[in-house]
């Protein structure tokens, strides 16, 4: 009797493979976390020297008790500094990841692509919205908090269209923004600790992890 | 006694059907040019596969228009997820020996 040629292991393995990269947008590169950490980390210091010239050695506790016009006075400022780091920062993610989809041979706009976009912005966008409000009606201290939570929330949801990684980069922001909701006052640091050394940490831990050869 | 190898699913003895099993079976609804992607297939040997995989009623085609153009989305049908997740078992089987 002839067998058909059935090798149950490679089936399984590819089965395996197939399943995982038609539903994970897994060319997400680690380096995207670091560069946008270190991003993260140029405009905390920027914020932070803005904030001390503005007000001198308080800084950004200063800001926490400002008046409504003052506060109206440096928006634009602190909007200008957070679109400039947005737009490094995603110009730096889409720069390795777009690298490493192209040796990987994942087109990086895909349908995977498009919706691990979509489940980012939408809780980000709303975000941000929301902060900008609490901004100009006094709560300045729940900023970076909500700023934390609403990026965690939103890593959360769309990790499962991506690496393990992002979920617990999420947590992470979670719990620190659920932190500096206590201690406001260090705001700016949890700030920079989140958004800077949380996406370096995780970004080392993911390049690490899959891409170094 | 039967070999185990007869236990095996005939409908998934190629590795294009297999694929567009996989595929199916870790997401919902999935177009024509996303399995195409996905598997790194032609159009022909991709048309040819899903249609007898959708003989066997193991997978649900729907076509919709957006726009003007025709989009066609595939389902794995419950027949057909039942029939994978006996296939995988099978193959596991068949390596513990």
């Amino acid at each position: 009797m002839t067998k058909p040629a059935v090798d149950p292991l490679a089936q399984l393995t590819e089965i395996r493979a197939i399943m995982e990269r038609s539903s994970r947008f897994i060319s997400l590169s680690g380096l995207s976390g670091v560069g946008a950490g270190v991003v993260a980390l140029v405009g905390s210091g920027v914020g932070h020297l803005y904030l001390k010239r503005e007000y001198g050695t308080q800084g950004f506790l200063r800001l926490l008790e400002s008046t409504e016009s003052e506060r109206t006075l440096v928006l634009p400022y602190l909007l200008l500094l957070a679109c400039g780091m947005i737009t490094a920062a995603l110009a730096v993610a889409a720069f390795f990841t777009f690298r490493r989809a192209r040796k990987a041979g994942q087109p990086l706009w895909s349908t995977l692509g498009r919706r691990l976009a979509l489940s980012l912005m939408i809780p980000l966008v709303a975000g941000g919205l929301f902060c900008i409000a609490l901004f100009l009606r006094g709560a300045v201290s729940l900023v970076v908090p909500g700023l934390l939570l609403f990026y965690g929330l939103a890593l959360l949801n769309a990790s499962k269209y991506t690496l393990d990684e992002i979920r617990w980069l999420g947590l992470t922001q979670i719990a620190l923004g659920l932190l500096t909701i206590l201690l406001p006052g260090a705001g700016l640091l949890f700030f920079a600790l989140g958004f800077g050394l949380g996406h370096i940490g995780y970004g080392l831990l993911m390049y690490n992890r899959y891409e170094r050869s | 006694m039967k070999h185990l190898i007869h236990t095996l699913n005939k409908a998934f003895d190629h590795r294009v059907r297999l694929g567009v099993m996989a595929v199916l079976m870790a997401n919902d609804g999935v177009s024509f040019t996303d399995l195409k992607e996905a598997l790194d297939l032609t159009d022909g040997n991709l048309a040819s596969h899903v249609a007898a995989l959708e003989k066997a009623g193991y997978v649900e085609v729907s076509k919709q228009f957006v726009g003007k153009k025709p989009n066609t989305t595939y389902t794995a049908s419950k027949d057909g997820k039942q029939a994978f997740q006996d296939h995988l078992a099978a193959l596991e089987k068949l390596l513990r020996g």
